[in-house]
């Protein structure tokens, strides 16, 4: 059984690198994936952004926070809610943890931002301090985490609220996320403080309360990075865009728009560097096909003689390289298959999504890779001199 | 051509690759898109909710006393610094009078001199009014002509009102000293009332503006909590109300506290409502001025109701709804929501009823093809 | 003699034309009788493969006459159009090794020849069992070919070559790695089954062990052919 155990290693070894191939394409589907998610749980039909950004995802973008009331006025929205998103480091007391820090209309559950459903405890409630993470940031109910200054304190886990990079999403009120993003840290403010005493300009001594009133307007920040819209049923969000456009001269994106920046530009660097990695990835696997039938015909040529001699049609021969290499391929898909799913999927970091018919069409390559390369051992099989069989 | 003699390379083969194969149809099934989706079920309960109300607010004193000069000048002495408490009455520190006592003496001065002028008017009007009347004789005896009787009496007139110049002179002069005296005595700082000491912005010699101050004291009985609620969770807020206030220093310790008002001027900028929450006894020690505090408040607590958590509440097509399971089936029930209180129960008003089951957490988005299973929690939470 | 078994006459086999052609076979004649059992002996580049390949119907001779059982296979041309189905059907190859196919089991490589010949499956390895019955190795039929020892891989192919009940047999070398036991029992199994299937069999060797096996034996020396009485001390 020397060559059959040959032959299942190498269609183990095959099946590892299928499942390469096919945790790639997976990568890639979750690139996307999460791309869509991310437009997805925010529940918006358009996003309002500062005007010629591509924000608030692929580019910063801020506007004034009071923006969302006149957009709110304009006929077939049905509601219009700020939101702020930042990625940043937030702190737990072993460690901190990246994540994209997101700051949500307060109001009730369906609010646009908020996440769509929880896997463990509620919603926020209170409009300070409480935050609903993602469960891939390692964060439990309860747990205290610091963003900034704040401390906020676990009300709820959600499931695949990454950002377009993957990192984790945590959700908090608006105000917090705006002081959040805004706020700086208390050397600084004491700095900015001292800076603006000294200068004569806003510290006259014949009018008392003007450095004050300048401080202050120097530690507000009413800017967010997006308002969500979402439109009433029965109208076209292309042409509510259309209009805040025109009269509030915003850029505004629709959903399609949108997905066309995340899965076009964002990622759209990665996906070219994975499918590079597929293309490498399908030459190796037929090179290693093409190279073990192969070796295993070449070392078989005198039975192939032998059995062209004793009267074997070519196709028969034909037929039986090309169910080997098959049968190959076969067992380098299942094996591949299934790594990819139950090891390798779960412990890549990033969201692997394989897609039933990525694996039929992944089961398509292979079975065409491994019949093209047996057609190097098919011809050297057909080669083969039926005479070679006689004679030393 | 015949099937070649494979039968039993292909039984051989089978029996190696059926459990593979039977993995990879399980595999197939049980992870990715295909997969059913894990839900965690909540029972709709018929529960009473008290809803709260939940703000932060900054410790601000009621009366915030700014005490300085009515003029400009220099500060002579400051006997308070900042914490003391200080009495009602009490001289807190005095101005630099400068040239005042000269101006006063030099008033002194120019008050008798305006005696010594309605002194002479005086004069001037009784020799004219005796003068007059000799006059007026002399014409009724007819040694005199009318003429030199009309003289006589609007030199009267003339003395007398330079009688009333002068007098008015020496009202004038008094009111001006007066006047310098009173400024004598507002060099004195005064605290108005009883209270404490929060900030000192001049030290001895420092020149202000008059309306600058110079000390500031509050009245430390009057702390209270100016408290902003967003406006969206500011429903019930009342003046009245108890109040729980928790201080950013003392986390975990409440003090008991009342709504004293709801401010009728909402901030239009920050879309908050504005309100003043009192302590029922001032802590001691004083909390800092500005100190952050989270408030609770809670209202009244209402009637049963059917009740759901927050997380079951899901949006779709423009409607607010649960997904309901009714003998392993999903459905999106739209549903009408009351209140809410602050541990994510809120109250159903119309559809659903007592006893329905509806998915509180769920694995995934769902839709009404999603196939469930029902656990008791989702894979990957850690309880 | 009857007029089965296989004629051979005045076969030539010239390689290549011109100055540079070489005669590899000269004049070749030979008659072997069913059931009879013939050395063919001659050393290297005697034209030994060639006559072979040439019975083998792998390479086409230049001129001369084949006569299989009743037909002229070859008469200064091919009178077969399937030289495929001649092979299979009517000339059986034992080779110096067995050259088993590894992944079919001892039955369905013997049974391979008559399902290609389109016999049903059963039927094919019911005659593959009976043959290993009489060739004594009926016990490994369900084994794979590198289970066995040399000798039983070596009886398994002499199944082969007889499983189509050829008129003729040629066996190149069957017993060149076999120490002189077991080629002795190789050579007698061949002398049985020519006896038993009216076999005719051409053993082309130069085992010194079993040339006096034959009775009768064609040397062949530059291409030509000459018959010699063998000393046929058989086995016995």
């Amino acid at each position: 059984m020397h060559s059959w155990g040959k032959f299942v290693f190498t269609g183990m070894g095959l099946g590892l690198l299928i499942g390469i191939t096919l945790s790639m394409a997976g990568i890639y589907r979750g690139m996307v994936d999460d791309a869509k998610v991310l437009l997805d749980n925010s529940g918006a039909d358009l996003w309002v952004v500062q005007k010629d950004t591509l924000g608030p995802y692929a580019e910063s973008s801020s506007l004034y926070d009071d923006i969302w009331r006149g957009i709110r006025g304009m006929p077939g929205v049905e509601r219009a809610a700020n939101i702020t998103y930042l990625t940043m480091q937030v702190g737990k007391q072993d460690g901190d943890v990246r994540a994209m820090v997101t700051g949500v209309t307060p109001g009730e559950p369906g609010t646009p931002g908020w996440p769509p459903y929880l896997v463990a405890g509620r919603q926020i409630t209170r409009s300070h301090y409480e935050a609903v993470a993602d469960i891939a940031s390692g964060f439990k109910l309860g747990d205290r985490i610091q963003i900034r200054r704040n401390h906020y304190t676990i009300v709820g886990l959600t499931r695949r609220m990454v950002s377009s990079n993957g990192d984790p999403m945590v959700f908090i009120p608006l105000k917090d996320a705006q002081e959040a993003q805004f706020l700086k840290d208390n050397d600084a403010i004491r700095e900015q403080r001292r800076r603006t005493a000294e200068n004569p300009a806003f510290n006259r001594p014949g009018v008392p309360g003007l450095l004050d009133a300048v401080i202050a307007s120097q530690s507000t920040n009413p800017y967010v990075n997006a308002v969500l819209v979402r439109v009433e049923p029965g109208h076209a969000p292309e042409e509510i865009a259309e209009s805040i456009r025109r009269w509030k001269r915003l850029t505004v994106y629709t959903r399609s728009q949108m997905e066309e920046i995340l899965v076009g530009k964002l990622i759209a660097t990665s996906a070219r560097q994975i499918f590079m990695f597929l293309v490498i990835l399908s030459i190796v696997s037929s090179a290693i096909v093409a190279f073990i039938i192969y070796t295993l015909t070449l070392g078989k040529i005198r039975e192939i003689a032998v059995l062209k001699l004793i009267g074997t049609k070519n196709r028969t021969i034909v037929g039986l390289i090309m169910q080997q290499s098959i049968a190959l391929g076969l067992i380098g898909f299942v094996v591949g298959k299934i790594s990819a799913t139950l090891l390798m999927a779960p412990i890549f970091p990033k969201y692997v999504l394989l897609q039933p018919l990525d694996s039929v069409m992944g089961f398509i390559a292979v079975v065409m890779i491994c019949v093209l390369s047996s057609i190097i051992a098919i011809r050297a099989a057909l080669r083969v001199d039926p005479a070679e069989a006689i004679g030393g | 051509m015949k099937k070649l003699p494979f039968q039993k390379r292909t039984l051989a083969l089978i029996a190696v690759l059926f459990p593979l194969l039977a993995l990879f149809v399980y595999v197939a099934l049980r992870s990715g898109p295909l997969a059913p989706v894990s839900v965690v079920l909540a029972t709709v309960e018929n529960k009473s909710i008290s809803p709260k109300l939940f703000g932060i607010g900054t410790i601000e004193a009621r009366y915030t006393y700014k005490i300085g000069p009515t003029f400009a000048g220099r500060v002579k002495r400051l006997d308070v610094h900042v914490g003391e408490r200080v009495k009602a009455g009490q001289v807190l520190g005095e101005m630099d009078p400068v040239d005042l006592d000269e101006r006063i003496r030099a008033q002194d001065a120019t008050l008798k001199r305006a005696n010594a002028q309605l002194n002479e008017a005086q004069a001037r009007k009784d020799y004219a009014q005796t003068q007059a009347l000799r006059y007026e004789q002399l014409l009724k005896a007819r040694s005199t002509s009318e003429e030199v009787v009309a003289t006589k009496q609007q030199d009267l007139l003339v003395a007398k009102a330079g009688l009333t110049a002068a007098r008015e002179e020496l009202s004038r002069v008094r009111a001006e000293r007066e006047a310098l005296e009173a400024q004598r005595s507002n060099l004195s700082l005064v605290a108005p009332v009883d209270g404490l000491v929060v900030s000192r912005d001049a030290d001895p010699g420092t020149t202000v503006v008059a309306g600058q101050a110079v000390v500031e004291l509050i009245d430390p009985s009057t702390l209270w909590v100016n408290v902003r609620f967003d406006q969206i969770r500011a429903r019930g807020l009342a003046a009245g109300l108890s109040a729980q206030i928790t201080l950013r220093s003392q986390a975990g310790e409440l003090q008991a506290g009342r709504v004293l008002r709801v401010e009728p001027l909402a901030d239009a900028v920050t879309e908050e409502t504005l309100a003043k929450v009192v302590f029922d006894q001032i802590p001691d020690p004083l909390p800092p001025i500005g100190e952050l505090a989270e408030i609770t408040i809670t209202l009244p607590t209402l009637a049963a109701t059917p009740v759901v958590p927050n997380a079951a509440i899901h949006h779709k097509d423009s409607r607010l709804g649960v997904w309901q399971v009714t003998n392993g089936d999903l459905r999106f029930t739209a549903v009408s929501l009351g209140i809410a209180d602050l541990e994510g129960r809120v109250q159903i008003r119309e559809g659903l009823k007592v006893g329905d089951q509806v998915v509180a957490y769920s694995e995934n988005a769902l839709n009404e093809h999603s196939r469930i299973h029902v656990v008791d929690h989702i894979p990957g939470v850690t309880q | 003699m009857t007029a089965k078994g296989i004629r051979i006459q005045g076969l030539k086999k010239r390689y290549g034309s011109g100055d540079t052609a070489v005669d590899a076979l000269k004049t070749v004649d030979m008659r072997v009788a069913p059931g009879e059992v013939v050395g063919l002996i001659g050393p290297s580049g005697s034209g030994k493969t060639t006559l072979l390949k040439c019975l083998g119907a792998v390479i086409e001779p230049t001129a001369g006459k084949m006569i299989l059982g009743d037909d002229v296979i070859y008469d200064d041309g091919w009178k077969v159009k399937d030289l495929r189905a001649l092979r299979r059907d009517r000339i059986g190859f034992v080779f110096q090794a067995p050259y088993l196919i590894p992944f079919l089991d001892v039955t369905d490589n013997v049974a391979l020849l008559p399902m290609l010949a389109g016999m049903p499956n059963a039927e094919a390895r019911m005659r593959a069992i009976e043959l290993f019955k009489a060739l004594d190795v009926e016990h490994r039929a369900k084994a794979m070919p590198s289970q066995l020892s040399g000798g039983e891989q070596q009886r398994v192919a002499i199944a082969r070559g007889l499983v189509n009940h050829p008129p003729v047999i040629l066996a190149d070398e069957p017993t060149a790695p076999l120490d002189s036991e077991r080629a002795l029992a190789v050579i007698r199994i061949l002398n049985d089954m020519a006896k038993k299937f009216e076999t005719a069999i051409i053993v082309v060797t130069h085992d010194e062990k079993i040339i006096p096996t034959f009775k009768r034996i064609y040397h062949i020396r530059d291409g030509v052919t000459y018959e010699e009485e063998g000393e046929g001390r058989g086995f016995e």
